[in-house]
C-alpha cells in the first residue's frame, strides 16, 4: 500500500466534493432557485412577495390574450378540476412558447409581486408524459363574469344539471346548467345533439361551444364529466 | 378478451413466485438433491416469460381492434389518420402509466428468460440466486400491477361511457396525446425501458454474487454484456427523447433539466460507473465494491425515476398518492435494493475485498476511481436536486425549486473536470505513470490538439462569442441566464477550457489507435489497415469504449455551441407574401400558408418560407400548426434547416390578425452532438456485441517496452 498516493487521492476526492459543495450552496445567492408553491398557497400567502416563486397549474381558458403585450393569463392547480378555486395571475414577458393554449399546464418562475401577480420570464408547458389530457374547462361562474368576452368564443365550462329543466329537442333550450349543484349562476344551454347516456337532474356535465348573442350557451358537445381521468 | 390479460398477468405472477420458491428452496438443498426443484425454477422463469408474452399480445390486438371494453384502449388509442397511424396502434401501449410497468415488466421477463436459457445447463448456485432475485423485481412489478387498480392495464371501461363499443360523452374525446404521436415517440420509451429492463440483471447478479458470496468475476462475465447493452439503449432512448423534445416540444433545446429527463439521465451517469468499474474488476480483480454498490445504485436510480416520474412528488401530474400500493412498492424498491447492497457489503466485506492498492495519482486505477465519484456525486447530486421541491424547509434548499440554470451552473464545471479526466485517462498506464512515459504517450496528442484547437477557436472567435454579446445586448431571460455566470470570462473561459478538453480528448484516443495498430502491424508483418480492424473488431470491449470516448469528444464540442450559444429571436412577421424578416445572416421571406384537413378532422397548416444566406438560396422551411380535432390541443410542429455547423430552427407559433409569430433559434455546432451521440452509441454497441470466444484482450501496459506489449491496443 502507498500511503503517500492514498492520502493523496483522499485529498484531491476532498478538494473535488468541496468544490461541488461550495458552488451548491452559492446556488441560493446566484438566484438559481425559487420557492415552490401551489396557486392555492400563493393566493392566501402572499409572504414570498419579492421572492422567485415556481408554480404550475393549468392554464384557465380565455384568460389570455395573445395580442397583450406582455402577454397575461391565469392559472388555477391542476387538482382544481372543478375549476372553482383560486387563480393566480401571470405576466409572462417573453414570447410564448409553442404548447400553450387553454387547458395547459404551464409552470411558471418567475417574481411574486405585492399584488399577488407573478411577472415571469421562464414558462415550461408541461411535456406529455402525463397521459390524459387537460380538461380545464372553466366554471360557470367564470364564464358568465367574462361578459362579452366570451360571446361567440368557443370554450368548455362544466357546470351541474338544473333539476327539471331538461327537456326535449326543439325548443329554445334543452336544459340549464348551474354552477353548483343546485344553485348559484345559471346558464340555459342550447344543444340539439343527443344527451349522454346516464345523464340526469344534478349530473356534472362538461359542454364545448359558445355564449350566443343571447347569453344562451350555443353547445357542440355535452359530456358527462370524467370522474375517474 | 380482458379476462384473458387479467389471467395472464396474474399467471404471470405466480410463475415469478414458484420461480423464487424453488430457486431458493432448491439451493437449501444443495446441488444435487436441489438440481429438480432449481430446474423447476428455470422453467417458472420461462414460463413468467411466457405469460407476460401474452399480456403484451393481448393488450396489443386490442389496439388493433379498438376494443375500448378496454380502460387503457379507450384512454390511449390513437386517432392518427397518417401512414404511421398502425405504429402507433403499438405505441400505445406505452402511451400510459399502466401499459407502460406491462411493458417494462414484459422486458424484465425476458431478460430473465434469455439468461436462464443461457445458464439453464450450468445451474450454478450463482446463475440460481441471479434468476430468483429478477424474478422478486418481476413480482413486485406483477404486484403492482394486480393489487393496485391505478396501474392495473386490465380494467373495464365504466358502462356509462360505451354505447355498441363506441365511446360516448366525455370518453369522445379520450385518446393518446396528440404530443406523443410522432416517430421518435414510438422508439423513445421501449428503448428507455429496454435499459431500465436490462439493468435489472446487473443489480440481479450483484445480490446473487452477495448471497453466494462468491467474489470471482463470473457474475460480472455473465452480465457485463448485458449491462452495457442496457446501457447503450438507456443512452439511445435519451437521445431519442432529446430529438423529440427538439422537434415536437418546441423547446429548440434537447436538454431542460426537466424532471422526467433527469430521472432517465441519473441511471445513465451510475451506468458509466458500473460498466467501467466491470473493467476493474475483471481486469485487476478491484473496485469490487464499488461494483457491487455502483450496480444497486443505478437499480435504485431507475426505479427512482421513476418515482419521481409517476409519483407526483415533484409535479402533480399524475399522483400515486392516491394509490399507497405503488408508493410503498416502488418505494421498498429504491430503498430495499441500496439496503441489500449495504449490508450485504457489510457481511460480505473482506470477501469483496480487492485489489484496491493505488500506487499513484498518475494511474489509470486513479482516473477509474475519480470516474466513479465524480458520476456518484454527480447523480445524487441531481436526484436532489430534482427533489429539492418536495423536501422539509431544514434541508438545504427544501420547498424550493432549482432552475435549469443552476444545474448548468453546477454541470458545466463538473462536466469541465470530467473531460478532462476523459482526455487523459486512456494514456494513464495501470499502476503508475511517470513523467518520462507520460510524455511519450501524450506527445502526439498534443500535436493534434494543437490542430484541432485553434480550429475550435476559431470558430469560438468567429461565430460564438458574437452570439453571447447579441443575446446580451437583446437582454430578457436569454440574458439573465448567460449573467448568472458572472461576467463574461468566466463564460469564456468554460468554453474555451471545453473545447481544449475536446480537442485532447479526440487526439489521446484516436492516438491509442493509431499506435496500436503501427505496433500490432510492426510486430505481426501486416499492414497497419488489418491491424486496425483487427483491433476494432477483436478487442470490441476496449476499442468499443475508446469509439465511445471519440464520441464523447465531439458530443463536447456539439454541447458547447448548442446549449450555450443559442441565438434566440422572436418576431411578428406580417401574412404577406414576400414578407422579409431578417436573423443573423439569414433572411426569411414569408411565401404563403396552406392548411389541409384530414380525414380525422385535424387541421394540419403550414407557412412556409424560403431562406438565404447572402443572397444564396438555402431551400425553404415550413413550420406547421396541427389542430388535433378530438382533443382540441394544437401542436407545432417545428422545422429545422440544417447547416454543416449550425441548426435553423423555425416554429411558427400561430397567427393573430395578420401578424405570425415566429421564433428562430440558430443552434451551432448541433449536429456535432448527435453525430458524437451517434458515434458514442457505435462505440457502445460494439463493446455490447456477444463474445463468441473469450477475446484476446490482456492487460497491455507497455511497462517496459517488451515485444510481447506491442501486440496489443495500449491500454
Amino acid at each position: 500500500m502507498n500511503k503517500r498516493a492514498r492520502s493523496r487521492l483522499i485529498g484531491v476526492t476532498a478538494i473535488v466534493i468541496l468544490a461541488i459543495a461550495a458552488i451548491f450552496f452559492s446556488l441560493g445567492s446566484l438566484g438559481g432557485t425559487a420557492y415552490y408553491r401551489s396557486v392555492e398557497e400563493l393566493a392566501t400567502d402572499n409572504s414570498l412577495a419579492g421572492e422567485r416563486v415556481k408554480v404550475g397549474g393549468t392554464v384557465v381558458p380565455g384568460s389570455w390574450d395573445k395580442k397583450a403585450n406582455p402577454m397575461n393569463f391565469e392559472i388555477r392547480d391542476e387538482t382544481d378540476d372543478k375549476g372553482v378555486g383560486p387563480t393566480v395571475r401571470v405576466v409572462y414577458t417573453e414570447g410564448v412558447p409553442a404548447t400553450f393554449g387553454d387547458g395547459v399546464t404551464a409552470i411558471i418562475t418567475g417574481v411574486l409581486g405585492t399584488d399577488g401577480v407573478i411577472t415571469s420570464a421562464e414558462m415550461i408547458t408541461k411535456c406529455p408524459s402525463k397521459y390524459e389530457s387537460a380538461v380545464g374547462a372553466m366554471s360557470i361562474d367564470d364564464l358568465l363574469a367574462g361578459g362579452e368576452t366570451y360571446v361567440g368564443k368557443t370554450v368548455k365550462a362544466t357546470g351541474y344539471v338544473k333539476t327539471g329543466t331538461i327537456v326535449a329537442p326543439g325548443g329554445e333550450s334543452r336544459f340549464v346548467v348551474t354552477n353548483e349543484k343546485g344553485a348559484g349562476a345559471e346558464v340555459r344551454v342550447a344543444w340539439e345533439g343527443a344527451l349522454p347516456q346516464g345523464m340526469a337532474d344534478g349530473s356534472n356535465v362538461v359542454l364545448t361551444g359558445a355564449i350566443g348573442q343571447n347569453g344562451d350557451f350555443v353547445a357542440t358537445n355535452v359530456a358527462l364529466e370524467g370522474t375517474d381521468k | 378478451m380482458i379476462v384473458f390479460g387479467q389471467l395472464a398477468l396474474g399467471l404471470a405472477l405466480l410463475c415469478s413466485i414458484v420461480a423464487i420458491g424453488a430457486l431458493f428452496w432448491g439451493r437449501s438443498l444443495g446441488p444435487r438433491d436441489g438440481e429438480s426443484i432449481t430446474n423447476a425454477g428455470y422453467y417458472a422463469t420461462f414460463a413468467a416469460m411466457g405469460a407476460y408474452t401474452v399480456t403484451i399480445l393481448v393488450m396489443v390486438t386490442a389496439f388493433f381492434a379498438k376494443d375500448y371494453s378496454f380502460y387503457y384502449v379507450a384512454q390511449n388509442h390513437s386517432t392518427d389518420a397518417s401512414s404511421l397511424a398502425w405504429l402507433y396502434s403499438i405505441s400505445a401501449v406505452w402511451a400510459g402509466r399502466e401499459g407502460s410497468l406491462l411493458f417494462w415488466g414484459w422486458l424484465i421477463a425476458l431478460f430473465a428468460g434469455w439468461v436462464a436459457y443461457q445458464r439453464m445447463d450450468k445451474t450454478d448456485d450463482l446463475s440460481n440466486m441471479g434468476i430468483a432475485v429478477t424474478n422478486i423485481v418481476l413480482a413486485l412489478f406483477g404486484a403492482a400491477m394486480l393489487f393496485s387498480e391505478p396501474n392495473d392495464p386490465f380494467k373495464l371501461t365504466p358502462p356509462e361511457f360505451l354505447s355498441n363499443g363506441q365511446l360516448i360523452g366525455q370518453a369522445a374525446e379520450w385518446g393518446m396525446n396528440p404530443l406523443l404521436q410522432h416517430w421518435a415517440m414510438i422508439l423513445h420509451p421501449p428503448t428507455l425501458f429496454i435499459g431500465y429492463a436490462g439493468l435489472t440483471i446487473a443489480f440481479a447478479f450483484a445480490m446473487a454474487a452477495l448471497i453466494t458470496n462468491d467474489a470471482s468475476k463470473l457474475w460480472i462475465d455473465i452480465v457485463d454484456r448485458i449491462t452495457v447493452f442496457a446501457w447503450l439503449f438507456l443512452g439511445a432512448g435519451n437521445g431519442l427523447g432529446a430529438i423529440w423534445a427538439y422537434v415536437v416540444l418546441g423547446w429548440g433545446g434537447y436538454w431542460a433539466w426537466d424532471p422526467v429527463e433527469n430521472a432517465s439521465l441519473l441511471p445513465w451517469l451510475t451506468g458509466v460507473g458500473l460498466i467501467h468499474s466491470f473493467t476493474i474488476y475483471k481486469r485487476r480483480d478491484g473496485f469490487k465494491r464499488w461494483t457491487i454498490l455502483l450496480a444497486a445504485v443505478t437499480f435504485a436510480l431507475v426505479i427512482l425515476g421513476t418515482f419521481i416520474v409517476r409519483s407526483g412528488i415533484v409535479q402533480s401530474v399524475h399522483a400515486f398518492t392516491e394509490d399507497p400500493v405503488s408508493l410503498w412498492l416502488f418505494l421498498s424498491m429504491i430503498i430495499g435494493s441500496v439496503a441489500a447492497a449495504v449490508i450485504g457489503l457489510w457481511l460480505r466485506w473482506e470477501t469483496f475485498a480487492g485489489n484496491d492498492e493505488f500506487e499513484s495519482l498518475t494511474s489509470k486505477e486513479a482516473a477509474y476511481y475519480f470516474n466513479n465519484v465524480i458520476m456518484l456525486v454527480s447523480s445524487v447530486l441531481v436526484a436532489y436536486m430534482t427533489m429539492t421541491s418536495a423536501f422539509p424547509a431544514w434541508m438545504p434548499f427544501g420547498g424550493q425549486s432549482i432552475s435549469a440554470t443552476s444545474f448548468d451552473l453546477l454541470a458545466r464545471p463538473i462536466g469541465l473536470v470530467y473531460a478532462f479526466l476523459l482526455a487523459l485517462c486512456p494514456i494513464l498506464l495501470w499502476k503508475k505513470t511517470d513523467g518520462t512515459t507520460l510524455w511519450k504517450r501524450i506527445k502526439w496528442p498534443l500535436a493534434g490538439t494543437a490542430v484541432l484547437f485553434p480550429l475550435l477557436m476559431w470558430e469560438w472567435f468567429a461565430n460564438l462569442r458574437p452570439i453571447y454579446v447579441f443575446m446580451i445586448a437583446q437582454g430578457g431571460e436569454g440574458a439573465r441566464k448567460l449573467l448568472a455566470f458572472g461576467p463574461e470570462i468566466v463564460y469564456d473561459v468554460i468554453s474555451i477550457l471545453a473545447f481544449l478538453a475536446a480537442a485532447l480528448m479526440f487526439s489521446t484516443t484516436v492516438w491509442l489507435f493509431v499506435d496500436g495498430s503501427r505496433k500490432r502491424a510492426a510486430a505481426r508483418g501486416e499492414s497497419v489497415w488489418a491491424s486496425l480492424v483487427h483491433i476494432i473488431f477483436r478487442a470490441r470491449t476496449q476499442s468499443g469504449g475508446y469509439i465511445a470516448h471519440i464520441g464523447m469528444a465531439i458530443i463536447l464540442v456539439g454541447l458547447v455551441g448548442s446549449s450555450m450559444y443559442v441565438r434566440d429571436v422572436r418576431l411578428n412577421v406580417p401574412e404577406q407574401a414576400g414578407a422579409t424578416f431578417q436573423v443573423d445572416d439569414y433572411t426569411f421571406t414569408f411565401q404563403g400558408i396552406s392548411e389541409d384537413q384530414l380525414k380525422n378532422g385535424d387541421i394540419v397548416a403550414k407557412a412556409t418560407f424560403a431562406v438565404q444566406r447572402d443572397g444564396v438560396s438555402l431551400g425553404t422551411v415550413d413550420p406547421g400548426l396541427t389542430k388535433f380535432a378530438r382533443q382540441g390541443q394544437t401542436r407545432l410542429d417545428a422545422r429545422v434547416l440544417i447547416e454543416p455547423l449550425r441548426d435553423i430552427f423555425v416554429v411558427w407559433e400561430g397567427s393573430e390578425e395578420g401578424q405570425m409569430s415566429v421564433n428562430v433559434k440558430i443552434n451551432p455546432l448541433i449536429s456535432f452532438a448527435w453525430g458524437g451521440f451517434g458515434v458514442l452509441m457505435l462505440g457502445a454497441a460494439l463493446a455490447a456485441w456477444p463474445k463468441r470466444a473469450p477475446a484476446a484482450i490482456v492487460p497491455a501496459a507497455p511497462v517496459r517496452k517488451s515485444a510481447s506489449s506491442k501486440r496489443k491496443v495500449a491500454k
